[in-house]
């Protein structure tokens, strides 16, 4: 079934083969300019540590610039699923994957793939904040200078766009020399992202970041979230429901490390097609 | 699986809803008796029910919304509540037709009302009430179109009386008030009617998650296809 959402000038016309059936999937919330083509595209595509199949045979499209959010129990895959697209599981000795990721049509596990400049393109920002013990500018401005920028003038620019961005810029601008450290949990967590932002990525994969910062914390970086939508592709894992219904505009529920559902936001939380998704999200799971 | 405290407290929500129905009804069907017997106290007793319906509405919607805030519900728990809401409001509005059907007791004459088949008409839209209140428990699409399908026969019976109305009010010695409140009372019946269809619809939505309302011919498509 062909469904409509109000405020949309248009829709994408992206489908997905899953099963037997074609899902037709519009964008949840108000159009995004050049968004809605699939951006990361997983095909049968699956991670093991070792014998263990921790996601199983995923096919899924992840659309540009659009808010993509990942729910499902612990132990689900979905994490996995989040790490393999920066392969962040790399440094797991064990793991290994099978089938097709690709990111701008390009495999990322492809035999010539420079991960760096992968990981350039598809930051992330982990559960628990992680600033480096070095002031809030040496913060900000480490990526871009791994990546060869020298020139102060330029660098100041990059921490002042990605302060800015990370909607931080107002509380740091007068001690960018003080330990980043000092800062609060939800003030290192914006850090974080104003640190990936400024290496100037595509994509942000959120790893569950704001399960260890109090509400007001977490509802300025929900707010971030829905700022940089139409900026960046987003994808969030989370295990908190209301927030994946509140920043996202795609969710998809993993279970046993199965893609059981992928839908519009608006669609899976009020009609799942999928008994499954609609015992986990009601809280029915056995 | 146990049900869970927050799956109970719907269910709570939903024995609640069902108890109003069945009150409203009763007071529907009581109304008329009133009216057919002219029966005063009867109509004394009907106002305080509706009274005792309205306080219920406004206290069930109130859990409702208390629900929505403190459960975020989703999926079928949520059309679940948003169901019970909408069919809530519809049964105190059936509440005030009774009401307004007493409002009509002094206007109208029981031989004009013998001359009316209103007693057939209104224990066909308090079975259509009743239909889809058991679809609404039952989440029974089935019950629900079976309901919706029947709100033609209603309409039917509501033309007939305009039509009688129409005709006997073209004689001279016709008793212009007693039609016009005869044709008030059909027409409150039938509004009963539409809001079982109403409910019926909500339910639909309930199973499905798809609202029907405004969806062009569907209902009278669904007729054909029963008629056929």
């Amino acid at each position: 079934m062909l469904m409509t959402t109000d405020g949309l000038e248009n829709t994408p016309t992206a489908f997905i083969q899953k099963s037997t059936r074609d899902i037709y999937l519009p964008p949840a919330r108000k159009k995004i300019s050049g968004g809605g083509t699939p951006h990361i595209v997983a095909r049968e595509f699956s991670v093991y540590y070792g014998q263990f199949e921790a996601v199983k045979k995923v096919s899924a499209d992840i659309f540009s610039k659009y808010v993509t959010s990942i729910i499902g129990p612990s132990g689900c895959g979905k994490s996995t699923f989040l790490r393999s697209i920066n392969r962040m599981n790399d440094l797991i000795p064990s793991c290994h994957t099978t089938g097709a990721l690709l990111f701008d049509n390009v495999d990322i596990y492809g035999k010539y793939t420079d991960e760096v400049l992968l990981r350039k393109k598809v930051g992330m920002v982990f559960q628990k904040p992680n600033p480096f013990p070095k002031s809030i500018f040496d913060n900000i401005t480490y990526g871009p200078r791994l990546h060869g920028i020298t020139n102060k003038k330029i660098l100041s620019e990059i921490v002042e766009r990605s302060l800015k961005k990370a909607a931080l810029w107002d509380e740091v601008c007068d001690r960018l020399d003080k330990n980043a450290l000092g800062l609060s949990g939800g003030q290192q967590q914006r850090l974080c992202v104003a640190r990936t932002l400024a290496v100037e990525p595509e994509v942000l994969l959120l790893d569950e970041p704001t399960s260890a910062l109090d509400p007001k914390a977490t509802a300025k970086i929900e707010d971030l979230i829905q700022e940089l939508r139409g900026s960046y592709t987003i994808m969030i894992v989370t295990h908190n429901m209301q927030q994946a219904s509140r920043v996202s505009d795609y969710t998809m529920f993993f279970y046993e490390g199965v893609l059981v559902e992928q839908a519009p936001t608006a669609q899976l939380f009020t009609n799942p097609k999928d008994p499954m998704t609609e015992d986990y999200i009601t809280g029915r799971f056995s | 699986m146990s049900e869970r405290p927050v799956h109970e407290l719907i269910k709570e929500l939903e024995r609640v809803l069902v108890q109003l129905s069945d009150k409203v009804r009763q007071n529907f069907f009581n109304a008329l008796h009133a009216v057919k017997h002219q029966d005063e106290l009867s109509a004394r007793q009907i106002r305080q029910v509706d009274d005792e319906i309205d306080m219920a509405e406004v206290n069930l919607e109130e859990r409702c919304l208390a629900f929505l805030a403190l459960q975020q519900p989703v999926a079928r728990d949520l059309r679940t509540i948003v169901t019970i809401i909408k069919i809530n409001d519809d049964l105190e509005r059936i509440g005030d037709l009774a009401v307004h059907i007493i409002d009509r007791m002094p206007e109208i004459s029981p031989d004009m009302l013998v001359s009316f088949d209103f007693e057939n008409m209104g224990v066909c839209a308090g079975e259509m009430v009743k239909m889809a209140i058991q679809a609404f428990i039952s989440k029974d699409r089935t019950i629900a179109d079976q309901v919706c399908a029947l709100d033609e026969e209603i309409d039917v019976m509501h033309r007939t009386v305009f039509k009688k109305v129409t005709l006997l009010m073209k004689s001279p010695d016709s008793h212009v008030d007693q039609l016009i409140a005869a044709l008030s009372i059909s027409r409150y019946i039938e509004r009963m009617a539409d809001h079982a269809t109403k409910i019926a619809r909500e339910v639909i939505y309930l199973v499905t998650g798809e609202i029907v309302r405004h969806k062009g011919d569907f209902y009278g498509n669904l007729i054909n296809s029963i008629n056929t």
